[in-house]
């Protein structure tokens, strides 16, 4: 009796001194739950949230809105244009941004209504105010009360650390 | 495994937390598995049909990054009832009939178990995990009972190993340390604090911290698992096992020696176990195991004989038939012999 109360002593001992942080592959069962390498698998067999921006960093930053209530752009008929120009460049390290573009599904839309050119005028406002990267992290899309078939295109991002 | 989403209670529970305490977003899964058969048993004194459920379970495991490498971890596993929807509700329990002196008189009492639980709780633990390994507590499978490492290849069914062998105990009140894995050694070393209850079986309360101990050593290389486990007045034992799995093309060989003995000098057993798995194609396999341990306090015996095939459906799905033979042999009475034969269906989630 005494000698198993001293291996496991010893053992635990032993471990606390050798421990390396090794975790294995990924491949996980249910049965898995129960096997004796349980706990790798709970770690390895979720997703890695590495990336540094959190919902709590997310929450806490206050987002600064990039776009007011649309003006009509008198060529294209369209609310909201690129408010920041190709080549200007800021960068405010982790400060939030929202920013949103207007495009059009309708079936007589000009090529400049696309969602393709939204989706470069909105990537030119984020180069603007991050200029060393930044993250999406969310975009949605919200339908124009002007126009049917019309659209916003809205990202929210935030500048690199 | 798929990820899935969770209920918006728990979901609502778990974006609050993370809002709150966590620095890094709370990884959750659910993960069960439903394991249904029909069987036919036979104990000698009754032969009957039953559907059986086979711990099907129902679990939520994850975790939370709450600094770089520092994971709090958490799995929350639960028993559901498959075939009538609550625990022992239409099984007898019977108790032994004592005289004023507490011994046996040789009758018994049996009544019918009211227990409803529609979930019954299986492995429930929370931990703290890093480079220096993983500190855990809650409800759990001791370290001895892991390390068979499913060796047992009728697990759940008639042919369950448990119902031969010693040492395969959930236990309450667990505290435990598992090392990280170091050239494929390993070690889980539990203690369990008494909190009142008789753990040795000596008749005395035990209020210790260490008032039992389970540990576990474990080595795995490739195809070979081999490991060596231990209780110290766990379930009022203390137990010696050793275990190894060898896996060899399609073959997977395992094989178990056990010693162990009760505090009270009424029990002293040894037994082995081994079992074969052949994979006949990549939807068949084959499977066979035997047990036998020997008290030699008494001198009785149990052996259990296990045979059965799984058919691969799908990813998780199978269907399986099995055949189990328990012989239960005490000196100078007729041996008790329980057979079970049926067909099942698991499935994984």
């Amino acid at each position: 009796m005494s000698i198993a109360m001293n291996t496991a002593k010893l053992l635990c001992i032993t471990s606390l001194l050798l421990c390396t942080n090794v975790f294995g592959a990924c491949d996980f069962d249910t049965d898995d739950a129960d096997a004796p390498n349980f706990m790798d698998r709970i770690i390895d067999c979720e997703q890695q949230p590495k990336a540094k921006l959190s919902t709590k960093k997310t929450a806490r930053v206050a987002t600064t809105k990039l776009y007011g209530e649309g003006t009509v752009d008198p060529i294209s008929g369209m609310a909201e244009r690129p408010v920041a120009a190709p080549g200007s460049m800021n960068h405010s390290p982790g400060k939030s941004f929202a920013a949103r573009q207007s495009y059009s599904l309708r079936p007589n839309a000009k090529f400049e209504e696309s969602v393709t050119i939204a989706i470069q005028r909105l990537h030119i406002e984020m180069a603007h105010y991050c200029a060393q990267g930044w993250a999406v992290e969310k975009q949605w899309t919200k339908a124009s009360r002007q126009r049917e078939g019309d659209f916003y295109l809205h990202y929210s991002f935030r500048c690199a650390d | 495994m798929k990820k899935v989403l969770l209920s918006a209670a728990v979901a609502s529970t778990l974006s609050l937390a993370s809002y709150g305490f966590a620095d890094g977003p709370i990884d959750s899964t659910i993960y069960g598995k439903v394991n249904v058969s029909v069987v036919n048993a036979d104990t000698g004194s009754t032969d009957q049909w039953k559907l059986n459920s086979n711990a099907s379970r129902l679990g939520v495991k994850g975790k939370t990054e709450i600094a770089d490498g520092l994971y709090a971890v958490y799995k929350a596993e639960f028993e559901m009832f498959v075939d009538d929807g609550s625990k022992d509700s239409s099984k007898s329990k019977c108790t032994a009939v004592l005289d004023q002196d507490g011994d046996a008189t040789g009758d018994e009492v049996c009544f019918t178990d009211s227990n409803k639980d529609t979930f019954s709780q299986r492995n429930i633990m929370a931990g703290i995990r890093g480079g220096f390994g993983t500190v855990w507590a809650g409800k759990h499978d001791s370290p001895t009972k892991l390390a068979q490492n499913k060796i047992d290849l009728f697990n759940d069914l008639e042919g369950d190993i448990k119902n031969t062998f010693e040492g395969e105990n959930r236990v309450s009140n667990i505290v435990a340390y598992t090392s990280p894995n170091i050239n494929g050694f390993a070690t889980t070393v539990a203690m369990m604090p008494g909190e009142g209850a008789d753990l040795d079986g000596d008749g005395n309360d035990d209020t210790g911290l260490t008032d039992g101990i389970s540990y576990s050593v474990s080595y795995t290389k490739d195809n070979l698992y081999i490991a060596v486990a231990g209780d110290q007045d766990v379930d009022s034992q203390d137990l010696m096992r050793i275990v190894a799995q060898y896996k060899i093309d399609a073959l997977k060989l395992g094989v178990m020696y056990q010693q162990n003995e009760d505090n009270l000098g009424t029990k002293d057993e040894s037994g082995f176990f081994v079992s074969a798995a052949y994979k006949l194609d990549s939807k068949t396999t084959l499977k066979a195991q035997y047990g036998s341990i020997e008290d030699d306090a008494d001198g009785d015996k149990e052996d259990t004989m296990s045979l059965g095939a799984d058919y691969k459906l799908a990813k998780g799905t199978k269907l399986y038939v099995f055949y189990t033979d328990n012989t239960d042999s005490s000196v100078g009475e007729a041996d008790t012999d329980a057979t079970a034969y049926g067909i099942g269906m698991e499935h994984k989630f």
